[in-house]
């Protein structure tokens, strides 16, 4: 239980009173300070190279970024390819060694990163020249070697394994998987068979089409004058060669038709990484783009948001919870996440889409908006003391076609943002229901517990790589263990089989409420397989009956025989004991291992009926009893997974038949209760006989 | 608060300082009567400020069976006071454009907001608060305590090589209270209480105990006026200061073990015993862990990483502390390799440091990289609000960070190679192998 309890008792910790300044009240703000973006330069090279200059004459620094605006590569089974040409890039060029490049910058005590889509290089502004001419060669002449790509290549296969074990890396990875589908630039996986695939020319092939001017921006900040850069930007970049690049195109990702919930098993994990999310249509610099950044503020944008004071200043779940809504030119995206005990894991994910409902009802409130408005627009200017932010609202600028005063203006649009705006983009992408919930966390302690939050009472577990894998608590049985002694402990456990064999014929009565009504279902089972299934329910009355060669179906609906299929099933239902026959030609059995259901250990048992129809039983490792069977059922929400739970287990003539029936098949479910179980009754004559 | 304790990994051994070519950071500084530190810094480049307060409390200063202490307890200062209402504190900084985080460390407890320059009262106020009348209700207590536990949880028992430094410090130390980290252990956390709490704000949240640290947009005059009507009337602290004078007795025999983990890569972690932040070594131990790993020159990237491919990932830290504290050295083996493969390639290079001389070109490199840190290490208000107050409370002497660069010019190759040979031998070091969980031969695995 948690320790929550509010005591009415405050201690304060002194509780003198200060006399000459009155500090019951906030103080007021001063006037607002002028916000000033400034100006910031720019100049297009002839090759198509668009340059940024932001002068900041704080620190005798200056930093050369250099990016690509590529909206998205699809590698297919070569995945990770740019990832490798960005790194090899520094490995080596035509007029330098590694050694020579990795020497030069660190003798400067200068920075080099290369990237995929870029390069990054910073310095004392009294080092640039050095700077740009190492740059600029790793940007024009790599040169790639085969012995490289192959020690990279193990880096990356051995990096691959510590993100085995990383719930971050697990839990982004396979919600980029489940968001965009692993046919979309934005959800490929990377693997080990995927580097395998790279070679040395597709690393050249992606170097030599992607890294061109035409497609570059240059941003420059730091303590320079354009006047000063400028001839130096055309010294090292002016001969860099312009290319045709491809556009590719790519079809927006489909989302599930209800929420679909995914488990990542991290065995031994004391936390679960929980995550709520949906892709949306929100691109950069849109109506809706500002607003719906306001929203997520509200929601999970920081400290006193809905998420955070709900998950961990409330209840202590976490120790942060937040959420984003993301706009992208492709396909954008909104998610929840945070990291919760094993224990509180579906509590957590309750309040989590509460938080999540309320925002989509409106449940917001004016005081929440201003606080957020307010927030915004100090981080807005707080975020200006880096001189690289106005370097990107330039390129943003130009990548998104954006009007040339969006950032100027950006702060009169965040104070127009009205509440029911912030309602309307509330609702149009929070959208959990056409989205996933994962969780990346302690399988064996916390996966039972969120099958509650799946529609379809299912949930499909991943890899950390994002590939669907079978459920996995399934441990191996112990040796001597067979499907043969798990029936025969079950029999035994029950009453054994010479008690059974008296069981001729059987009485069972039971009810259930359902909304509110009264249900009583009645089974009759006959000497000779005959089987009588009633309900009654104050709407009318309903029967199945099975006379050991053919069956009906009686309802307010009408009356049908039944065959075919449905003859073969009601074969089935008639067995009073199906254990004893399962060892015979009309059952295949096969035990599949120990897991964990129903808070124990279970032998999880495979019944396949000679009509093909299949369903997993399991028996307690402990009592022997049947505990929990499942299997698929088809409903007006597509196939899913019923599961019957048998409990209160009570001896009738020496044998133990549950009492309490819980069935449950997505959001269904219902307790059946049986009220009186009577072996070997006299039976009314003609019970079973059907009139065709 | 949210990004605690001051730990990652990649905290760089180097304090941000400034080289000779920068401009000269200006600021002044004095005394309350009630003994409180203040420094300003004026900068009127953006329209902010970062008002900060550093208590000179962290978790050396713990009793050893109430371990987190300090750190919980700064969780507990965002509680609210006596003109704050619970859960108001943070809401007011936000609702007014701030941002505002804490984090508690070996020596210190560091709070801060940045701030529109025209709201520094408001900050002032809200700091003043939590000195003078901070409080704490059980509710607040018993929240905070199972945000803490999950915080722990997160920042290391479910992260993969996540309990280095605990593991590192523990193994470390027998003696000196860094044997424990200020993550502190959840036992501990758990028996915390009220009145413990009460005890330990008013030994050390004390005006006599703190430094007020203020960079940005703003008005020395007037903010001079400001802090005097927030801060000048709360009263001195009256119970002693306790500061920990345990020495570490000196190490004479290397310390070994192995911690299995949730990975997959076998890790191996070093650390070496070496002099306390400010001493003369210091700054030489600084230098040598650059050249063993600052830069994909230095010895460990270039040997151990590129050129035997032992290692996906290899580094060295010294981590500055108060008392002296530990250089630590961490690799994550490539694969195929053993984590004795590993150590071996990384005691050669140490082995190299202490046998041969660096060369003229390198060392003019470690300098260059100097310099390059020092620098940048300003460029925020935030960063140097916090190095300002940092120099004065550990050296005495705030200017430093103007010219602390120039202990590090002192510094020769020659000393470079003492030190190598002083510090970074076996008995003074500890050495942790992380292993896979699996590979666990002391109990079976299932």
């Amino acid at each position: 239980m948690k320790k929550l309890f509010i005591s009415a008792l405050a201690l304060a910790f002194a509780t003198t009173t200060i006399a000459q300044v009155d500090r019951s009240k906030m103080p007021e703000p001063g006037p607002a300070p002028k916000i000033e973006l400034g100006k910031t330069e720019s100049f297009t090279l002839d090759n198509g190279l668009k340059v940024f200059v932001v002068e900041n004459h704080k620190l005798p620094k200056v930093a050369y970024s250099l990016s690509l605006n590529i909206d998205g590569i699809l590698e297919g089974d070569k995945a990770g390819t740019a990832d490798l040409a960005g790194d090899l890039l520094s490995k080596g060029t035509e007029n330098r060694t590694k050694e020579e490049i990795n020497f030069g910058i660190d003798y400067i005590g200068a920075r080099l990163n290369t990237y995929s889509m870029g390069v990054y290089a910073s310095s004392l502004t009294k080092h640039q020249e050095k700077l740009l001419d190492i740059m600029a060669d790793v940007v024009k002449n790599a040169k790639f070697d085969e012995e490289e790509l192959e020690k990279l290549r193990k880096q990356y296969i051995s990096g691959l394994q510590t993100e085995i074990n990383d719930p971050d890396a697990i839990a982004s990875k396979v919600r980029k998987a489940l968001l965009f589908g692993k046919d979309h630039p934005y959800g490929e996986v990377v693997t080990e068979e995927t580097l395998e695939n790279i070679t040395l020319e597709d690393i050249q092939e992606y170097y030599s089409t992607y890294f061109r001017p035409n497609i570059a921006y240059l941003a420059v900040v730091g303590d320079v004058t354009v006047k000063e850069v400028k001839p130096l930007i055309k010294k090292h970049f002016g001969d860099w060669e312009k290319g045709e690049v491809p556009n590719q195109e790519f079809e927006m990702p489909s989302q599930p038709q209800i929420t679909e919930v995914a488990f990542v098993n991290r065995p031994g994990a004391v936390q679960s990484v929980i995550s709520v999310f949906n892709t949306i249509d929100l691109k950069p610099g849109s109506e809706d783009d500002i607003p719906a950044s306001i929203a997520n503020g509200i929601l999970g944008g920081g400290f006193i948001s809905k998420l955070n004071l709900n998950l961990r200043e409330e209840n202590a779940y976490t120790y942060g919870a937040r959420s984003s809504i993301n706009s992208d030119k492709l396909v954008g995206n909104f998610y929840a996440s945070a990291k919760v005990r094993n224990e509180v894991t579906d509590s957590a994910l309750t309040e989590m889409l509460n938080e999540l409902m309320e925002m989509r009802k409106g449940e917001i409130t004016q005081d929440e908006l201003t606080t957020i408005k307010n927030y915004r627009t100090g981080t807005f200017a707080y975020s200006l003391e880096n001189p690289q932010t106005k370097a990107r609202f330039a390129i943003n600028i130009d990548k998104y076609n954006l009007p040339e005063d969006y950032y100027e203006t950006y702060l009169e649009k965040i104070a127009a943002v009205t509440l029911d705006k912030v309602k309307e983009v509330s609702k149009e992408y929070i959208n959990p229901m056409n989205g996933y919930i994962l969780v990346v966390g302690n399988q064996e302690e916390v996966a039972e517990k969120i099958k509650k939050f799946s529609p379809s009472g299912k949930i499909n577990f991943y890899d950390p790589f994002g590939n669907e894998v079978e459920e996995t608590t399934l441990k191996p049985a112990p040796e001597g263990v067979t499907a043969q002694t798990v029936i025969d402990q079950y029999i035994e456990a029950i009453g054994g089989k010479k008690n059974l064999d008296k069981v001729k014929s059987l009485k069972m009565l039971m009810s259930m409420n359902m909304q509110g009504f009264e249900i009583e279902m009645n089974s009759y089972f006959g000497e000779n397989g005959e089987y009588l299934s009633e309900t009654s329910t104050p709407m009318g009355s309903s029967k199945q009956v099975f006379d050991g060669e053919k069956a009906k179906v009686e309802s307010p609906r009408g009356n049908q025989m039944l065959e075919g299929e449905q003859l073969e099933a009601m074969k089935y239902e008639a067995v009073i004991f199906p254990e004893l026959q399962f060892f015979t030609d009309k059952y295949e059995v096969n035990l599949k291992g120990v897991d964990t259901k129903a808070d124990q250990k279970v032998y999880a048992v495979e019944v396949v009926k000679a009509n093909g129809k299949k369903q997993m039983n399991y028996y307690s490792v402990e009592s022997g009893l049947l505990v929990l069977s499942t299997q698929e059922v088809e409903t007006q929400m597509g196939m899913m997974t019923q599961e019957t739970h048998y409990e209160n287990y009570k001896a009738v003539n020496k044998v133990k038949f549950p009492h309490t029936y819980k069935q449950n098949a997505g959001p269904q479910s219902m307790e059946i209760t049986v009220n009186e179980v009577e072996v070997n009754p006299d039976l009314e004559e003609g019970l079973f006989k059907i009139e065709e | 608060m949210k990004k605690n304790l001051l730990f990652a990994l990649g905290f760089a051994g180097i304090t941000a300082l400034q080289a000779q070519e920068a401009k000269k950071i200006d600021f002044v500084e004095y005394d309350l009567d009630n003994g409180m530190h203040v420094i300003l810094h004026e900068d009127h480049s953006t329209p902010i400020v970062s008002v900060s307060v550093l208590y000179h409390v962290g978790s050396k200063n713990e009793d050893p069976d109430r371990t987190g202490f300090a750190h919980f307890f700064e969780h507990l200062l965002f509680e609210g006071s006596e003109n704050i209402e619970r859960g108001e504190f943070f809401k007011i900084v936000q609702g007014n454009g701030g941002v505002l985080n804490a984090n508690t460390s070996f020596d210190r407890t560091f709070y801060y907001e940045v701030l529109p320059s025209n709201q520094l009262e408001l900050g002032l106020w809200l700091e003043s608060e939590r000195m003078l009348h901070a409080k704490i209700d059980q509710k607040g207590v018993e929240t905070q305590r199972g945000v803490v536990k999950e915080e722990l949880k997160q920042r290391y028992e479910n992260t993969p090589y996540g309990t280095i430094l605990p593991e590192t410090f523990a193994h470390a130390y027998e003696k000196h209270p860094y044997q424990w980290t200020p993550a502190g252990s959840a036992e501990y956390i758990n028996k915390a209480s009220l009145e413990e709490f009460m005890e330990f704000y008013e030994i050390f949240y004390v005006p006599n105990n703190a430094t007020l640290s203020i960079a940005g947009d703003i008005d020395i005059k007037e903010t001079k006026k400001m802090v005097e009507k927030y801060f000048g009337s709360i009263p001195k602290g009256t119970k002693e200061i306790p500061r920990p004078d345990i020495v570490e007795p000196k190490k004479t025999a290397e310390v070994r073990d192995t911690v299995y983990d949730n990975i997959q890569l076998p890790a191996v972690v070093m650390g070496y015993h070496m002099p306390a932040q400010g001493e003369e070594d210091f700054y030489a131990v600084s230098m040598l862990s650059q050249l063993l790993s600052q830069g994909e020159s230095s010895r460990f990237q270039k040997v151990v990483k590129d050129e035997k491919e032992k290692a996906i990932a290899v580094g060295a830290f010294p981590l500055p502390t108060e008392d002296p504290g530990l250089a630590l050295m961490f690799g994550i083996t490539n694969m195929g390799v053993t984590a004795d493969d590993l150590e071996a390639a990384m005691n050669e290079e140490i082995k190299r440091t202490q046998e041969e001389l660096i060369s003229e070109k390198e060392f003019e490199k470690l300098r260059n990289q100097v310099e390059n840190d020092f620098i940048s290490g300003n460029s925020s208000v935030r960063g140097l609000a916090e190095n300002l107050a940092n120099y004065h409370v550990y050296f005495g002497d705030a200017n430093l960070i103007n010219t602390e660069i120039d202990r590090y010019m002192k510094v020769t190759r020659e000393d470079i190679k003492e030190v190598a040979n002083k510090y970074f031998k076996k008995e003074n070091r500890v050495v942790l192998y992380y292993l896979p969980k699996g590979e666990d031969k002391s109990e079976k695995s299932n």
